[in-house]
């Protein structure tokens, strides 16, 4: 059995920067991943995807972007390429090819049984991040047979769908994007639009995600926000990896037909929600009080007149009636991605941290018990938490805790 | 010139203490939010009906009220009724009003936002055509449901519609309405 005093597990963004930070504090440690550096990445992403935040704003701790494309969007290809390269120059301890079969143990003393073997270790952090499983409603359960499902962790590509119409459940991030592809590939989408936030790609001459950075959006803290499970289960907003908006207006213009969350299949139907109106109603307010939160910010720092001028993207149209059904055995579906989200998977972690709804029990990315820690989920210490620049500040932040666990299990 | 502050406690009448008392403790313990819900029907004559709530199932435990309360239900005399009371659907439709209004007020109170008057008028469209058995292809239920707000309050037009937004959020009957329930029917 290997002894080592800290096994990160997962060697994503999350995992590399704790290593980073257990390294500085001179703190032993081994990062094991199931597949390489990145392997989520590698594995879940589909073709086409560039991530949402500009090339600025993916700092890595340490590692600023200096690229030739600051406002641009990366490729994951060049993110697992940044990867790589961050963990030669860190360099990060990683085992790649180690699968985790089970976690368990006591107070500072677990065990790792992995497809490598067994790790002894007196501290543990979990930095598998918030989307190892694709989170698909019970529904999909009593989809009629004929119906091809993905969902958007395995989705590579629009030919890996079956000719004809797609229902796209889901209008987050996720969904968004694969409609608009899925739409241009010549399968018709009807897109199922449950709550969602609506965002403008850029505005008054910046990217969003500046703005949000700007106002202080991002750097709000779990110990101070109002509804902390609230924070967590925000959605990701309607935005590409790209100067193309892909909110329900720009799909709608694309042809994709847009309906109320799915409530249920009955009979062959999909049934979708009456709440559309409502739904779209409070994207739209959302995003209106956000963007006037940024114009006030420009005024009070009298900027008003150097930036262009503030404007309102137009309000979501809607078709009058939107539709309440769709047959899913009439042929005119042939296929339902599911976009309704991802979860984290601790299924192999033996250990009494969980709630009665088997959430991971943490505050702050300290889990309940000793020496234990959790990195790179949603808003895990602050709404940056999950971005890959968020990661960095929370990974200080539990290895110095981890730190002052280790000095005191010794002392005591 | 004369500068004055003052500080205003809003009061809608509304305990939002009690509520985010009751979502801390239904959150600790989960079996308590299970609550059933109930009404007793019974029929009058012709088409008229009387509806009684009394208890309730919640908290863990079966509950009672001080007194039931009553709602007679009855078709108008454009049916060749009597009109006791209002139809069902009507009933439907005031649900409807009376949960996003109760959202509202509970919104309200909670943003500190005082309300002066509130009036929601509720709409349903619906071809008789259905429910008649003359076209299967028409719905029986309503086509279409319009809600309209009309809101005096100290507060700005969009934070109004803040409220508005979020009471349907969080309202059961929005819910109902806009979702299909599995309804199990038995005799006996």
């Amino acid at each position: 059995m290997k002894t080592v005093t800290t096994v990160v597990i997962g060697a994503g963004q999350a995992g590399l920067a704790m290593s980073r930070e257990l390294s500085r504090r001179a703190i032993d440690h081994v990062v094991i991943d199931r597949g390489e550096v990145g392997e989520a990445w590698r594995r879940h992403r589909w073709d086409s995807l560039r991530l949402l935040t500009p090339n600025w704003a993916n700092a890595l701790p340490g590692a600023p972007y200096r690229g030739p494309d600051p406002h641009g969007y990366m490729r994951v290809s060049e993110l697992i390429a940044r990867f790589d390269d961050y963990a030669a120059a860190i360099s990060a301890p990683v085992q790649g090819d180690t699968t985790v079969h089970r976690v368990h143990g006591s107070e500072g003393d677990y065990r790792i049984e992995t497809s490598q073997g067994p790790f002894r270790c007196a501290s543990l952090v979990l930095a598998t991040g918030g989307c190892a499983r694709p989170r698909v409603p019970g529904v999909a359960e009593v989809m009629p047979p004929g119906v091809f499902q993905s969902t958007s962790l395995h989705y590579k590509r629009p030919d890996d769908l079956p000719p004809g119409g797609v229902l796209v459940v889901g209008a987050s991030a996720s969904g968004a994007q694969l409609t608009r592809e899925i739409q241009a590939s010549g399968r018709p989408v009807t897109l199922a639009v449950g709550s969602h936030i609506r965002l403008p790609r850029s505005y008054r001459g910046r990217d969003i995600e500046w703005w949000l950075d700007m106002v202080g959006a991002l750097d709000e803290r779990f110990d101070a926000v109002e509804n902390l499970e609230r924070a967590r289960r925000t959605p990701s907003p309607q935005l590409i990896g790209g100067p193309d908006p892909v909110d329900l207006n720009a799909l709608q213009e694309l042809g994709v037909e847009v309906v109320g969350k799915l409530a249920g299949i009955r009979d062959g139907q999909a049934l979708f929600s009456g709440g559309l109106a409502s739904a779209v109603a409070s994207a739209d307010l959302k995003m209106v009080r956000l963007l006037d939160a940024v114009d006030g910010w420009v005024k009070a720092r009298f900027l008003n007149d150097i930036l262009p001028p503030p404007h309102r993207p137009a309000p979501t149209r809607l078709p009058e009636n939107p539709v309440l059904n769709r047959s899913l055995i009439d042929g005119g579906i042939r296929s339902v991605l599911w976009a309704t989200g991802y979860r984290p998977d601790f299924s192999w972690l033996e250990l009494p941290v969980f709630d009665p709804r088997g959430r991971l029990r943490h505050r702050g990315g300290v889990v309940d018990v000793p020496g234990v820690y959790a990195l790179g989920l949603r808003f895990l210490r602050r709404r940056r938490s999950h971005q890959i620049s968020g990661v960095g500040d929370d990974a200080r932040d539990l290895a110095d805790h981890l730190a002052q666990h280790l000095a005191g299990a010794r002392a005591a | 010139m004369t500068t004055t502050s003052q500080t205003t406690t809003v009061s809608n009448g509304v305990n939002v203490e009690a509520l985010l008392g009751a979502r801390e403790a239904i959150t600790a313990a989960p079996a308590a939010g299970q609550f059933t819900w109930r009404a007793r029907c019974a029929w009058v004559d012709g088409v008229h009906s009387s509806s009684t709530c009394e208890g309730f199932y919640g908290l863990g435990d079966e509950q009672a009220r001080s007194a039931p309360h009553t709602i007679d239900a009855d078709h108008p005399e454009q049916f060749a009724a009597e009109d006791n009371g209002p139809t069902p659907v009507e009933i439907v439709l005031s649900g409807l009003a009376s949960c996003l209004t109760a959202g509202v007020a509970a919104v309200a109170q909670n943003r500190g936002i005082q309300l002066k008057s509130v009036q929601a008028t509720v709409e349903g469209d619906m071809d008789m055509a259905g429910i008649l058995g003359i076209d299967s292809d028409v719905r029986i239920g309503f086509s279409a449901i319009r809600v309209r707000f009309e809101i005096d309050a100290d507060a700005s037009s969009e934070d109004i519609a803040g409220l508005v937004s979020q009471s349907q959020k969080r309202s059961a009957v929005f819910d109902i309405i806009t979702n299909p329930t599995n309804v199990h029917v038995t005799v006996g």
